[in-house]
């Protein structure tokens, strides 16, 4: 492996978001912008990120993966995570990376909000292509499902001795403050269509395929991956998500349209 | 405060951000392990708002993955995990010298994490204190009475196992859950000497478990139980918090657990003074 060709630095606004650069093994024509989800899942992806990330690399892609100010390594408290500075700091880690590859061609990749994201910063960020790991495309049923998790794991048996009290698990979501601003942004969220290609990797639980035609039915398709990403599963809530099935999907897709 | 990013190690196959206070600082660094598989960030983002609030009160600090966790690839020797953790800490030390001048470190683990820092503060000089959350624990007779005891006198726990083998309702499937965090175990005298050592030659000690780990540790007094007088010792300062789990999901429990950290380090190692121990 090639050490010095993943290199952590901070960069953007007053250096505060933290990346990490995969340096192409040849000479790259093209590039992936890594766009993390949000809270545990960004824990739990990390691993995923990394191996995707080191394998396209290994490919010929520059890869820039990143975390949004209020996130992982970036400044920010987890309280101050805000949608819109979510997709700014996108289109910011875009600009970032044609500099450091010194490539325009920009392909961004994102599991769950983490698709939402780069599907909403398409146009902004000037993404030439978009591939979206089960992305939430309706934010008021995953503000639903995550107060449904925080409510269960009040009473978590397998976390606490004693079930905690309702002000100890409120304004949080699985071990992550939110303010009431991500609240209101993340609820009224509705993503819409990018108008560039778009490609959907679904691996939620018996989804049916219908649930992504809003987004693909003008320039995309849906691939489905196997098996499903316990991706809403309390118990499994501190254990990594890992897909070969995913790696090899989305390489297969950019070798597709090399 | 400022952060930085590093890839460094003997082999620059290491990854870390080292945090810097503004002003003065404090001759002893603060070096943040891994807890289990997590990768430098810890748990809900807690070793970034731990380094963060001791930045903020002088003491510089570093948090990065272990060889082969997080970002950190292996270093390509051939060693075993124990030389690998003390030759990572070596260099993590070495790191946060040569950024931030200190002399002395505090090594700080979740779990296995608290089995890496438990490693390295029984060998290495430069470590002059340990805080171990969750780290080793043997299961006790105490443990054994505080556990059987409530259910042995509970009735209708006693009626649940009589109608079972009446036949009159189906058993509970009992579901495993799968171990994310464990700490391996080690032998009891070994551990015992290891603390025994580490106060004997200045090291401070903060140990804090938590009701996450209920299935081997289950009261206060098992500090005492397990580990002997040496709990005693003025250098060392426990903590069992009954209410919270294993790696502090809660905000609250979290915030809780920092502000005993910070208060900790403040009274052992005052960042205008900090290190100047034997």
């Amino acid at each position: 492996m090639r050490l010095d060709a993943e290199m952590p630095f901070f960069f953007g606004p007053d250096a505060g978001l933290f990346g990490m650069y995969h340096a192409p093994s040849v000479p790259a024509r093209r590039a992936m912008l890594m766009c993390p989800p949000l809270g545990q899942d960004l824990i739990r992806c990390h691993r995923v990120y990394r191996q995707l990330a080191q394998s396209l690399a290994e490919e010929g892609m520059a890869v820039l993966r990143f975390d949004y100010y209020g996130t992982g390594d970036s400044a920010g408290d987890s309280a101050e995570v805000d949608w819109d500075r979510c997709v700014s700091d996108a289109v910011t880690a875009a600009t970032e990376l044609r500099q450091r590859a010194g490539i325009d061609r920009v392909i961004a990749f994102g599991a769950r909000l983490g698709g939402s994201v780069a599907l909403t910063a398409a146009e902004r960020a000037r993404f030439m292509e978009v591939i979206a790991w089960d992305p939430v495309l309706e934010g008021d049923r995953y503000v639903a499902g995550l107060d449904a998790m925080q409510a269960a794991l009040r009473e978590d048996a397998g976390r606490f001795n004693r079930p905690r009290s309702h002000s100890d698990v409120a304004d949080q979501w699985l071990g992550f403050d939110i303010g009431q601003n991500l609240r209101h942004q993340l609820s009224a969220l509705l993503v819409a269509p990018a108008n560039v290609p778009t490609l959907v990797l679904d691996s939620m639980p018996a989804s049916p395929t219908a649930r992504w035609e809003r987004i693909v039915s003008h320039r995309g398709k849906v691939a489905a991956i196997t098996p499903p990403t316990p991706w809403d599963d309390l118990e499994r809530l501190e254990t990594a998500i890992l897909s070969h099935p995913l790696i090899q999907a989305v390489a297969g897709r950019l070798k597709e349209v090399a | 405060m400022r952060e930085e990013a590093h890839r460094f190690g003997r082999a620059r196959h290491l990854v870390g951000i080292s945090g810097l206070p503004e002003g003065p600082r404090g001759e002893t660094g603060v070096i943040v392990l891994n807890a289990g598989l997590v990768h430098r960030i810890g748990p809900f983002r807690l070793h970034v708002e731990l380094t963060r609030q001791l930045n903020a009160a002088g003491y510089p600090t570093l948090r990065f993955d272990l060889s082969t966790v997080g970002d950190s690839a292996a270093s390509g020797g051939q060693q075993t995990r124990a030389q690998q953790v003390c030759a990572d800490l070596d260099d993590a030390m070495k790191l946060l010298g040569e950024r931030a001048g200190c002399e002395r470190f505090v090594l700080f683990g979740l779990c296995s994490g608290a089995q890496n820092a438990h490693v390295v503060a029984a060998t290495d000089p430069r470590v002059s204190g340990a805080i171990f959350l969750d780290g080793y624990a043997f299961r006790t007779l105490g443990y054994k009475l505080r556990y059987y005891l409530p259910r042995l006198a509970d009735p209708a726990r006693w009626a649940r196992r009589l109608m079972r083998r009446a036949g009159g309702a189906p058993a509970t499937p009992k579901t495993t859950p799968q171990p994310v965090f464990a700490v391996a175990p080690a032998p009891r005298e070994e551990v015992i000497a290891d603390f025994t050592g580490m106060v004997g030659r200045g090291m401070k000690l903060y140990l804090v478990y938590s009701g996450g780990i209920s299935n081997y540790f289950n009261h206060a007094r098992q500090f005492r139980e397990c580990f002997g007088k040496v709990m005693s010792h003025p250098a060392v300062t426990t903590r069992y918090a009954a209410e919270t789990d294993h790696t502090y999901i809660l905000t609250g429990d979290r915030a809780r657990l920092l502000d005993g950290v910070g208060g900790w380090l403040s009274r052992n190692f005052p960042p205008a003074s900090a290190g100047r121990h034997p």
